[in-house]
């Protein structure tokens, strides 16, 4: 008796928690025109200070000017995670932006479930054709570029103080991936523009968090020859910065301006503005609209991928300044191509 | 090039040094201690906040050790007064340090991932002029961090404390016949407790060490697996404090090794990521071969 009253509540609390997901799931189909929640969904966490924390800042400030009610889900680099985020991203927002590699066949089989919700894609590009997914593939290979050029002049500009005859540069990435790869690749044929014997290093760390290995592989950089190292590690490459001041040489930041973490070490920093392009996107989705699959392709021209020396102590000569100027300008006037 | 292979050996050899003679202490008295790697990264967190609320180093490794020696004592409570399962409590405390120090660095410093402050004192670097004229060996030992020091001394004070010493006779007491010590009038529980504060110290000081000897910030999960590998340290060598210096340079050196080849000659990122456990196994087997030779 007492199993069939268990059976018959478990079922009772079946029927009640699938009748609830059906109204949960309802929702007005026009819900991509006026969102009124977003969810940030994130594949590693928040704190980086520069990738994932700068597309917290467009949230933030979507929250502020327009009123909406924000959820951001952070994932810590657990892909057993995702699954269960989309979901809750799913239940909670009508417009989802999802940050970074390891979401892409989830999100078509979400996209898929939910046509009523607007799906937009950062950093990884998905064509699938089920009419929601938008995706944004920055053009950070630009901005790449311009930091190849930047150590390039500067590790053969003699009146850089500490530099050595040496032409070397170096760069601390933290894994390998295509967006990695862009980096490394553009900031190869940047350096290379400057001079052909510039030799450029690259190590690959393998974390993206173990900010004393990032410091482990920059020292080693230095000690080698090189000058001036670029950090593509998210918080591995605050080490970076670090083995920067410590040898009394420098640095280039990634992803949001890193040049006051070190002053006068770091000489410049690629920044993505992330936050930016979500805040600019969801002025497409609640405006014109996007078309199916769409590839949005921000870089220097939109003003969102950029090489600032902004808090940098002044320590780069205005004629490496005026060069890596000219190069920015040559890339948005198409006459320099960024892949080589 | 050499000098700087050495340089970054100590480095990383330091962390997994220090929490490895910690282990020894547990190892020898019979204790399972997995929380090696929980005490690292309290030991980090500790350091950094009381380094950034004193502004004083000295005080900053008091903090780590303060904070490892918190994880110490729950892990006396609940694996040797109560006897719980010492795997189960071990587990237990590293996701308890793992989850405290992410909440704590949030909830503190209102900030996520990493901790990164211009007021945090760095624990100062060591240097010996009278040193540097020789070559290699001037510029390795001169400029090291305090706690690189610390951590060759520790070597020695842990053997002599091992293998010399009453209490050292006790702690292998403790491991090797429980009931003899007992029935000869010593404590267990006593010395499992006081191997276990001895871990802590340790520890503590290898989490301080990462967070402001190595570099001057914290992020989190800064410990990044090196308890583990202090474990499997100790394991391999049977918890001997010169086997634990040898195992852990030999790792450090591994380690750097790595990331050198990479750039030298151009190898797969993946496979020297691996460099360290290969070289590490690569030893195992011949110590393995040499210890079967041995035995009658």
């Amino acid at each position: 008796m007492k199993v069939r009253i268990v059976l018959l509540v478990l079922v009772l609390a079946l029927v009640a928690a699938a009748c609830g997901g059906d109204e949960g799931d309802g929702g007005d189909g026009a819900a991509v025109e006026n969102p009124e929640r977003i969810a940030y969904l994130i594949n590693g966490s928040l704190g980086d200070q520069s990738f994932y924390d700068s597309g917290q800042v467009g949230i933030d400030r979507l929250e502020e000017d327009f009123g909406l009610e924000t959820r951001t889900i952070e994932n810590g680099f657990d892909n057993a995670k995702f699954e269960a985020s989309l979901q809750a991203a799913v239940n909670y927002a009508d417009l989802i932006f999802v940050i970074s590699y390891g979401f892409e066949d989830l999100l078509i089989r979400y996209a898929e479930d939910n046509p009523d919700k607007l799906f937009v894609n950062i950093d990884t590009v998905v064509e699938a054709g089920t009419g929601n997914i938008v995706s944004i593939d920055y053009l950070e290979e630009e901005g790449a570029y311009l930091a190849g050029v930047l150590a390039a002049s500067l590790t053969t500009d003699e009146s850089v103080e500490g530099t050595n005859p040496d032409p070397a540069i170096g760069a601390v990435a933290g894994d390998e991936s295509p967006a990695i790869k862009a980096f490394t690749d553009a900031y190869t044929v940047g350096a290379k523009s400057v001079s052909d014997d510039i030799e450029v290093e690259i190590v690959t760390i393998g974390t993206f968090e173990d900010s004393g290995k990032g410091k482990q592989a920059a020292l080693q950089l230095y000690d080698g020859g090189a000058d001036i190292v670029f950090q593509i590690a998210a918080a591995a490459g605050l080490g970076v910065l670090e083995a920067a001041e410590e040898r009394g040489l420098y640095a280039i930041g990634v992803d949001s301006n890193q040049n006051p973490l070190q002053p006068g070490h770091v000489v410049a920093s690629e920044i993505k503005d992330v936050g930016r392009s979500i805040y600019e996107a969801h002025e497409r989705a609640i405006g014109d609209g996007f078309d199916d699959s769409e590839i949005l392709t921000p870089g220097l021209e939109e003003g969102i991928i950029d090489l600032t020396f902004d808090d940098n102590e002044d320590v780069v000569p205005q004629e490496i300044v005026d060069q890596v100027g000219q190069a920015r300008q040559g890339i948005i006037d198409g006459d320099i191509a960024v892949t080589g | 090039m050499i000098t700087g292979l050495l340089n970054s050996m100590l480095a990383s050899a330091t962390p997994i040094l220090l929490a490895s003679l910690g282990g020894a202490f547990t190892y020898h008295c019979d204790v399972f201690n997995i929380a090696m790697e929980g005490m690292l990264l309290a030991g980090a967190f500790g350091a950094v906040a009381v380094g950034f609320a004193t502004g004083s180093w000295l005080a900053a490794i008091g903090g780590g050790i303060l904070a490892a020696a918190i994880l110490g004592f729950l892990f006396v409570v609940f694996a040797v007064w109560l006897d719980a399962d010492e795997f189960v409590t071990g587990i237990a405390l590293n996701l308890l340090a793992l989850g405290t120090t992410t909440y704590l660095l949030r909830q503190w410093y209102g900030v996520k991932g990493a901790f990164d402050d211009p007021s945090l004192p760095a624990i100062p670097d060591v240097d010996l002029p009278w040193l540097e004229p020789i070559p290699v060996i001037g510029p390795v030992l001169s400029g090291r961090n305090l706690l690189v020091w610390v951590g060759l001394f520790a070597a020695v004070a842990t053997w002599w404390v091992v293998q010399r010493s009453r209490y050292g006779l006790r702690l292998r007491a403790a491991g090797f016949n429980p009931p003899a010590l007992e029935a000869s009038g010593g404590s267990v529980a006593r010395v499992r407790a006081i191997a276990l504060v001895a871990c802590s110290v340790t520890c503590g000081m290898g989490g301080a060490f990462l967070s402001l000897g190595y570099l001057t910030l914290f992020n989190e999960n800064m410990s990044a697996g090196r308890g583990w590998i202090a474990l499997a340290a100790v394991i391999l060598v049977r918890g001997s404090a010169p086997g634990i210096v040898a195992i852990s340079l030999l790792f450090g050196f591994a380690d750097g090794l790595g990331l050198q080849l990479q750039t030298r000659y151009g190898l797969a990122p993946q496979f020297t990521a691996m460099a360290p456990y290969l070289a590490t196994l690569f030893v195992l087997f011949f110590y393995a071969r040499r210890k079967l030779g041995e035995s009658p």
